[in-house]
């Protein structure tokens, strides 16, 4: 139970890695990021139904989260930070009601089952049982994280993403645009959002909602452990998703959200720049 | 001044006479329905207003503080039995209390956490108001019924009248208090937090008590709200209605009370508004043409880019086509919010009503109140005793980042009355000398003694309240706030009064007294007759002379000076040796830093030399300038000198 929690944990790490991605470049963040794991998880539903085997579906659904992501970069974060303002925290809630509105009347409100190729038996581990859906989550949440590290470390242009990371002016000056390495977290963040919805969807089901919960908790996860932090989120979600487990198993299904939530505004009071981040100098 | 009167309070008259006619005239109780809940948002959303307009923030909690005090109002009565006006009282104290914990942790960050904080905080009230059963029945709700005001039944129009009375009263509150001392610190510490609190104003406590009473303000309406419906679900307080007030208030438009109204018309309308599928079109329609002629307007005019032209249009688009292709509107309402806000905030960053209220201003021009006249300088800025004793000691200051040794081991007195010299080639650390001193950086070690007193460390709150003030190398003014009420805002030992007593508009006294203040010291830099000009908008100089009157505001006992002198012309350098000397005469202790050596000679009593941390020399500046370290700390060539 606390490892199929640990699981869970993953995939808000994920979620809460895209956070990380777009933070990185452009201090901002898509405050409609469960939007988009959702409409991406309800598209990949429908390449399903209309046929697609399921090898295709998966770039499919990811190609469709690239485009969400550069969509809301080009519509809602751009001009914000051309303006230097905080606009696009509203821009992006925006969006997000935009995106669940829709998902509401093409798909439906109901949750819908998501077919999976994999054998659902739980199999027996170092004594502890556990499905080969919550495998493939495990490995599927790695391997894009992996990737894309990969991607970062080992050609040019992760190395500009990186500049841009480090310090946007600097990189501006050496030739790196900056808004195009901003779309391309962008994108990233929405391949990051494609995959976990893919990922979930077998075991939640697919439906507008779906992603309400999840999106808190990823929040929870990307500021504990600072929206710096590299890898530490990965840490803090399989931590936040055992204690999930714990708690709905003691106190209660209902107050399965609290330790997120707790936990959250506990780091916020005693570490601003979460468990794993760095401080900042005021400087005048 | 009468056109003012006639003009903001006349407005103000009409609405009020609008609202509370309406009863007496329609006997439709939908209506009336309506126009309750329209006096509950409008306090809703003029609390919001305080963090989202004012504080600048993106608070996503107000939702939370509207169940919250709902939820106590409804139990007080219910479990307590309680009457109106104590149930009310309580949701208030809860939701201010609890807005104020908040506050404490939330409130040290900024943008997108503060946002992430406040969003937890609705999720997590959602969960304990929905599993707490023993306490709110949870899912079930909680039903209550009204208890009489005094004695009496108040029926449905006795109620509203109960609630716009309420308004009114926060309307009231609310303009007395952004007409204080309040209003400027909220507006300055957008500008510049690290500037407040060296000003001694205190970004922080400031930040939390106007979150604490946004929140209560919440509470208050989350009471009303349950005597109006005398049923409770905890399921109503949550994201999609807290989205839904965020986007009124942006919407109305921020930092003002007509927005904040307006913006809760347009909540309450709105249902209303997507049922009738005509009105919706024509609605529709209207918003597409203004789009259109707005943009190509600003197109013409070059204040719009492309792309802040062409995303209402587009916006705009999609609602009319989807009016016309879609079955049913109520279903899209969302998305229909969603695209409306879209072309609000992208076109009218501002809101309508602020669109609105520069369009007016600029319409009628409405002057602004005269000032009084001058208070004499000697009682803003009393003469102090130069006795020459030691005022300021440091002894053994260090200072490191990392493995730089920025201040390394300084130990220099700063005698009373004295104009102390800090000098040295670029990073030799004399700003981090000074930013240690005046409280933005800790001392790794070391001591700092004004007084004979240690001085706080790493505040630039407690540092400014000990006596010591500072200007900034790169500005640090309030640009959106007029060279009177930047010098206003740092006035210490006026501003007695606490808030309630502001709330209530008890402080306008104390208001004109620190105007008269401000404009003395104004006259001492020469900015007299710019008082009324935006900060942003002085030349140059005139930006690095209000720093110093602000910084004499805070009535200090030394005074910092950070590159007065950087970039002035020559006339103004001038000019700013000229203001020095005045402050001098006042008998007020300064260390001026400066690269311009004529003006340090003519000014300073002692010179301090810093390069690579330590002191290398110290003396007169006659003395300083002929010695052999100072020279080649400058121009690096010993061999030349010794030749």
């Amino acid at each position: 139970m606390v490892v199929s929690g640990a699981l869970m944990g993953l995939v808000y790490a994920l979620i809460a890695y895209g956070f990380q991605l777009t933070f990185a470049t452009s201090k901002s963040i898509n405050f409609g990021q469960g939007e988009l794991v959702m409409l991406s998880a309800f598209f990949s539903l429908s390449l399903l139904d209309w046929g697609m085997p399921y090898w295709l579906m998966i770039p499919g659904g990811l190609l469709f989260g690239v485009a969400l992501g550069l969509v809301v970069e080009r519509t809602c974060v751009r001009l914000a930070l051309e303006q230097k303002s905080e606009g696009w925290i509203l821009m992006t809630i925006i969006f997000g009601l935009l995106g669940f509105s829709s998902a509401e009347n093409i798909w439906g409100r109901d949750d819908r089952p998501f077919p999976t190729s994999l054998p659902t038996d739980a199999l027996q581990v170092f004594g502890v049982n556990i499905t080969p859906l919550e495998i493939s989550v495990a490995i599927g949440v790695f391997t894009v994280m992996g990737l894309i590290e990969l991607f970062k470390r080992k050609t040019l242009l992760g190395k500009a993403f990186e500049a841009v990371s480090a310090d946007r002016d600097a990189a501006e000056l050496m030739g790196v645009s900056a808004t195009r390495t901003i779309m391309l977290s962008y994108g990233l963040s929405g391949l990051v959002a494609a995959m976990a919805g893919i990922l979930i969807s077998p075991i939640t089901t697919v439906g507008p909602t779906m992603a309400s919960a999840l999106i808190l908790k990823a929040f929870s996860v990307a500021v504990v452990a600072g929206l710096d932090s590299g890898f530490g989120v990965v840490l803090v979600g399989i931590v936040l998703g055992a204690l999930e487990s714990l708690t709905s198993f003691y106190l209660g299904s209902g107050w399965r959200e609290a330790p997120g939530l707790v936990l959250l505004i506990l780091a916020l009071a005693i570490r601003p720049n979460g468990v794993f981040g760095k401080a900042t100098i005021r400087k005048v | 001044m009468l056109k003012r009167l006639l003009l903001i309070r006349g407005a103000e008259l009409i609405a009020l006479a609008i609202l509370g006619t309406i009863p007496l005239t329609v006997s439709n109780s939908y209506a009336l329905g309506l126009l309750t809940l329209l006096a509950i948002y409008g306090i809703l959303l003029i609390g919001l207003d305080v963090t989202v307009g004012y504080l600048g923030q993106v608070n996503l909690a107000q939702a939370a503080f509207l169940g919250i005090g709902a939820y106590t109002t409804g139990l007080c009565i219910n479990l307590l039995g309680w009457g109106m006006p104590l149930s009310l009282l309580a949701a208030m104290g809860i939701t201010l209390v609890i807005g104020a914990l908040l506050a404490f942790p939330a409130l040290r960050l900024e943008g997108p956490q503060f946002a992430l904080a406040t969003l937890s905080f609705t999720a997590l009230s959602t969960t304990v108001l929905n599993e707490w059963e023993s306490l709110t029945q949870g899912a079930q709700g909680l039903s209550i019924s009204r208890p009489p005001l005094f004695g009496i039944n108040l029926g449905a129009s006795g109620f509203y009248w109960l609630c716009l009375v309420l308004m009114i009263l926060v309307w009231l509150a609310m303009k007395n208090l952004l007409s204080s001392q309040w209003g400027r610190a909220f507006e300055a510490l957008r500008d510049s937090p690290i500037a407040t609190d060296a000003m001694g104003v205190g970004t922080y406590r400031h930040k939390v008590a106007g979150f604490a009473f946004g929140s209560s303000l919440g509470g208050l309406a989350g009471g009303l709200y349950v005597l109006n419906f005398q049923y409770l679900q905890p399921q109503v307080f949550t994201y999609d209605l807290m989205v839904i007030l965020l986007l009124g208030v942006v919407l109305g438009g921020r930092k003002s009370l007509w927005g904040a109204f307006f913006g809760a018309s347009l909540i309450v309308l709105l249902p209303n508004l997507l049922s009738n599928r005509l009105l919706f079109n024509v609605i529709s329609a209207i918003g597409l043409l203004v789009a259109v002629a707005a943009g190509v307007y600003g197109l013409k005019k070059k204040t719009m880019k492309l792309f802040q032209a062409m995303a209402p249009v587009v916006s705009m688009g999609i609602l009319v086509a989807g009016g016309l292709m879609v079955e049913n509107t109520e279903d899209w309402r969302k998305a229909i919010f969603a695209l409306m806000l879209f072309s609000v905030v992208v076109g009218l960053p501002e809101g309508i009503m602020g669109f609105a209220s520069r369009y007016l201003t600029q319409l009628f021009r409405i002057d602004p109140p005269a000032l009084p006249a001058a208070s004499a300088l000697d009682d803003v800025l009393p003469m102090q005793p130069a006795d020459g004793k030691a005022l300021l000691q440091l002894r053994n200051l260090k200072r490191h980042f990392g493995g730089v040794k920025a201040v390394d081991d300084v130990s220099f007195t700063v005698s009373s009355g004295h104009i102390h010299g800090l000098i040295g080639p670029n990073g030799s650390g004399k700003s981090t000398a000074v930013n240690v001193i005046s409280g933005l950086y800790a001392p790794t070690s070391g001591e700092i003694l004004l007084h004979d007193k240690a001085l706080p460390y790493g505040s630039l709150f407690r540092v400014a309240r000990h006596g010591v003030s500072r200007t900034f190398q790169n500005l640090q003014l309030f640009g959106e706030l007029s060279a009177l009420d930047n010098v206003m805002l740092a006035l210490k030992g006026v501003y007695r009064h606490p808030l309630p007593m502001v709330l209530l508009g008890f402080a306008r006294k104390e208001e004109k007294r620190a105007q008269a203040d401000a404009l003395a010291l104004l006259d001492l830099v020469g900015l007299r007759d710019q008082a009324r000009t935006k900060a942003k908008d002085l030349t140059y100089g005139s930006q690095r002379f209000l720093e110093i009157a602000r910084a004499l505001a805070c009535k200090p006992q030394l005074l910092i000076l950070d590159e007065p002198a950087a970039g002035l012309s020559h006339p103004d350098a001038g000019n700013l040796v000229n203001i020095i000397k005045r402050v001098h005469q006042r008998g007020i202790t300064m260390i001026l830093i400066e690269h311009h050596m004529d003006v340090v000679s003519e000014l300073c009593d002692t010179v301090t030399v810093l390069d690579g941390g330590k002191i290398i020399a110290e003396g007169t500046a006659e003395v300083v300038k002929r010695d052999p370290l100072v020279i080649k700390a400058y121009l690096g060539a010993a061999e030349v000198t010794a030749a």
